[in-house]
C-alpha cells in the first residue's frame, strides 16, 4: 500500500519556518530603510549601518558583549568541568549537595538571580561594572556547563581511568587522555550553552553593571524609546555573522571530506 | 569550536575597526580647550540619561573641549534610573523628569550645583524657569535640558478639527470615533487626561475625583475599541493606522514633520507639562566636571544640536526662535512650541500613595 503524502504536515512545517525565519527577515529588511520607521519601507540605504558604526555606544556595546561572553566561556567550562569530574569521584551526600546548590540559579528566574547578585555585591560594597558583570556571567554559566558533562561522566566506565593508571598513566595523564576525550561532546556542548546564554542575557547583565557598562541587550532595551533601525543594523549584523559562521561551520568539513577522499581516489591510481 | 570563537572574535574586532576610525574621522568644531585633570583633578564622568535623547556628536565635543571621558549610559525609564541608583551606582550627571527631580530632593540623593558654573540660565525661556519652582523651588539642584507637554495628534482626513477643537480631551470618548484612537498606555498619562477632561487637578488626592476619573476611563474603554500603546503610537501615527493619538508634545513634533495630515492640538481644560532637567547626585565622583557639562549641554550649540537630533523642545528662547523660524527645522510645526498661558496647565508632582492607587485602578480599567 502506498502512503499518503502528508501534506498537513508539510504545510505545518511552512509555517513553523516562517514563524522562526520571518521576524528575522523583517528585522534585516528593515535595516536598509531610508527613513526612520520600522514599519513603512521608502527606500533603499545602509545608512543605518554607517550610524551604528560611528556609535561609540553601540560599538562598546559589542566589545563588551563578547569579551564577557568569551571570558565567562572559557572559566565557566574549565571550572564546570573539573567540578564534574569532581562530583563523579565523590561521595552521595557531597553530589546530591552540589547538585541541589547547581540547580538553583537554572530553577530561579532570572530576576531572584540578578537581584540576589545586586545585593551581594553592594553588601559588600563593591562597586558594580565589568568585573561584577563577569563574575556574575560566570557564576550563572557554570550550572549548564556541569549539567551537560554529567550525564557523559555517569555513562563513562570507572574502570577506564584505572586501568589507564594500572598500565602507567599518572592520574593527570588519566584525566587528559582517558576522561577528558570521552566528555569532549559535553564540554563542547556547555560551552556552546555558556557562550550563548552570557552573549544573549539581560536581566542578570542589567542589575550587575555599572556606569559606562552595558552590553548589546541592555543598549537595545534602554533605546526603545523611539527605536530607529541602527538597531535593526545591530541585529542584522548579528544574523549576517551567525549565517556566515553556521555556513563555514557545515562547508569546511565537507571540502575537507572531498579533499581527503580525492588524496584516497590519486594514491590508489599510482598503487 | 576553536576555530568558531577565533572567527567570531577576528570578524567582530575587524567591524569594531571600522567602527572606531570612522568615529574619529569626524572633526568637530574646537573652542579653547581645558584640561579637566589638571583644573577639576578628575578626568572622566559617568553620565545618565534617557535612551535616543541627545545628539552623540556632542558627548564628543566636550570630551574634546575638556579632555575628558564621558561613560555614557542610558535607561528606559525614570523608575529603572532609580532602581540602579540605589543600587549604588555612581553617576555624576543624570536627566530625570521632573517628579522624579522632586523625590530624589525630598529624599536627599542629589547635590546643589554650583551657581558659578551655570552661565547659561539666563538665555533660558522664562517659563521653564518658572516651571522649574514646581519641583526644585530655587532651581538649586537642576538645570532643565528638554521641555515639552502632552497632546491630541490627530489626522486632519480622518478627524474633524472642529471636534478635536470643541470637545478637548472628550474627543476621546466620542464615538464617531470608535476604534480609531490611540492610547497612551501609563497611569500616570492615562489618569492625567480623565483627570482634566472632568475638570480636576490631575495631582489631586480627592476620591470622589478619582473615583469619577476611573468611571471616565472605563466608560472610554467600554465604548471606543481604544488600543493602548507606548511609543508604538510615533510609528502609527506616522503612517495613519489610527486617526487620533494621546502624545508627548516632542515625539508629536516628529509625527507632525513625517507627515502632514497630522495636525496637534493641547486642550483647552489643560494638560501635563514637564521638563526634563540635568542633577548632579550626591555620590558623584567629579561633580566640578558635572557642572561643566551641565553648563555645556545647557550651550546655544548643544541644545540646537540635541533638539534637532531628537525634536524635543529645547529650553532656550534663542535656539527655539531658530527652530520655528522660516527656514528653520520645525517652521510652523505647532507641537514644538510648549503653551506657555494655558492656566489649566500642571506639572505632575511625585505622590508615594497616589501613584500606588492609581496604578491599581489603571490596571482595573485595562482588565474589562
Amino acid at each position: 500500500m502506498k502512503k499518503k503524502k502528508p501534506i498537513l504536515s508539510s504545510i505545518y512545517m511552512w509555517i513553523v519556518l516562517a514563524f522562526f525565519y520571518l521576524p528575522i527577515f523583517y528585522v534585516v529588511f528593515f535595516s536598509f530603510n531610508e527613513s526612520k520607521s520600522l514599519s513603512n519601507f521608502t527606500g533603499f540605504s545602509t545608512k543605518w549601518y554607517e550610524a551604528m558604526f560611528e556609535n561609540r555606544s553601540i560599538m562598546e556595546a559589542i566589545l563588551t558583549t563578547v569579551t564577557i561572553a568569551v571570558i565567562a566561556t572559557a572559566v565557566s567550562t574549565v571550572v564546570g568541568t573539573i567540578t564534574a569530574i569532581g562530583m563523579s569521584k565523590s561521595k552521595k551526600v557531597v553530589r546530591e549537595a552540589i547538585t541541589q546548590t547547581n540547580n538553583l540559579p537554572m530553577l530561579n528566574p532570572d530576576i531572584v538571580t540578578a537581584i540576589g547578585f545586586m545585593l551581594f555585591f553592594t553588601s559588600l560594597r563593591i562597586s558594580t561594572g565589568y568585573v561584577t558583570m563577569l563574575l556574575a556571567h560566570i557564576a550563572f554559566c557554570i550550572p549548564y556547563v556541569i549539567l551537560s558533562i554529567m550525564p557523559r561522566l555517569r555513562r563513562l566506565d570507572p574502570n577506564m581511568a584505572e586501568a589507564a593508571m594500572d598500565l602507567g598513566c599518572t592520574p593527570w595523564q588519566a584525566m587528559w587522555k582517558v576522561i577528558i576525550p570521552q566528555i569532549k561532546g559535553g564540554i563542547i556542548a556547555g560551552a556552546l550553552v555558556a557562550f550563548s546564554m552570557s552573549f544573549d542575557d539581560f536581566v542578570i547583565s542589567l542589575f550587575t553593571t555599572g556606569p559606562g557598562i552595558s552590553n548589546i541587550s541592555i543598549y537595545v532595551y534602554s533605546n526603545v524609546k523611539r527605536v530607529n533601525p541602527t538597531i535593526n543594523a545591530l541585529s542584522a549584523i548579528i544574523v549576517y555573522v551567525v549565517t556566515f559562521i553556521l555556513i563555514l561551520v557545515n562547508v569546511i568539513p565537507m571540502i575537507r571530506d572531498k579533499r581527503k577522499g580525492k588524496k584516497y581516489e590519486t594514491l590508489t591510481e599510482v598503487h | 569550536m576553536k576555530h568558531l570563537q577565533k572567527f567570531t572574535k577576528a570578524a567582530l574586532i575587524s567591524t569594531m575597526a571600522i567602527g572606531m576610525t570612522a568615529c574619529s574621522s569626524k572633526s568637530t568644531a574646537a573652542t579653547e580647550t581645558i584640561d579637566a585633570q589638571e583644573e577639576y583633578g578628575c578626568n572622566s564622568i559617568n553620565v545618565y540619561n534617557a535612551g535616543e535623547y541627545i545628539d552623540l556628536d556632542m558627548i564628543s565635543a566636550f570630551e574634546k573641549q575638556y579632555n575628558a571621558r564621558v561613560n555614557y549610559d542610558t535607561f528606559d525609564s525614570n523608575e529603572t534610573m532609580y532602581t540602579k541608583l540605589l543600587g549604588g551606582s555612581s553617576y555624576d550627571v543624570i536627566i530625570p523628569s521632573d517628579y522624579m527631580i522632586e523625590r530624589m530632593i525630598s529624599e536627599d540623593m542629589l547635590q546643589p550645583l554650583n551657581k558659578d558654573q551655570q552661565t547659561n540660565e539666563a538665555d533660558y525661556d522664562p517659563a521653564v524657569l518658572k516651571m522649574r519652582d514646581a519641583y526644585d523651588p530655587d532651581g538649586k539642584y537642576s538645570v532643565p535640558y528638554f521641555w515639552g507637554s502632552v497632546g491630541l495628534v490627530y489626522d486632519k482626513t480622518k478627524v474633524s478639527e472642529e471636534d478635536v477643537k470643541k470637545e478637548g480631551w472628550n474627543v476621546l470618548k466620542d464615538t464617531k470615533y470608535k476604534g480609531n484612537l490611540y492610547y497612551y498606555d501609563s497611569q500616570r498619562d492615562g489618569f492625567m487626561v480623565a483627570f482634566k477632561a472632568l475638570g480636576y487637578s490631575m495631582n489631586t488626592e480627592n476620591q470622589d475625583e478619582i473615583t469619577a476619573a476611573y468611571n471616565w476611563l472605563r466608560e472610554m474603554n467600554d465604548t471606543m475599541e481604544p488600543a493602548y500603546v507606548t511609543d508604538e503610537v510615533i510609528d502609527g501615527m506616522v503612517n495613519s493606522t489610527k486617526g487620533i493619538a494621546i502624545m508627548y508634545s516632542g515625539d508629536a513634533a516628529y509625527v507632525l514633520s513625517e507627515n502632514e495630515n497630522m495636525a496637534w492640538y493641547e486642550p483647552d481644560q489643560g494638560t501635563n507639562i514637564w521638563s526634563d532637567s540635568m542633577v548632579v547626585p550626591k555620590n558623584a565622583g567629579c561633580p566640578e566636571l558635572a557642572n561643566e557639562f551641565i553648563n555645556f549641554m545647557a550651550s546655544y550649540d548643544a541644545q540646537k544640536a540635541n533638539s534637532t537630533a531628537v525634536g524635543y523642545t529645547s529650553v532656550r528662547s534663542d535656539v527655539e526662535e531658530e527652530m520655528t523660524a522660516k527656514d528653520g527645522d520645525y517652521y510652523e510645526n505647532d507641537a514644538y512650541t510648549v503653551r506657555k498661558d494655558g492656566s489649566k496647565d500642571e506639572v505632575f508632582h511625585y505622590n508615594e500613595k497616589l501613584t500606588k492607587a492609581l496604578s491599581d485602578l489603571w490596571n482595573k480599567v485595562k482588565v474589562q
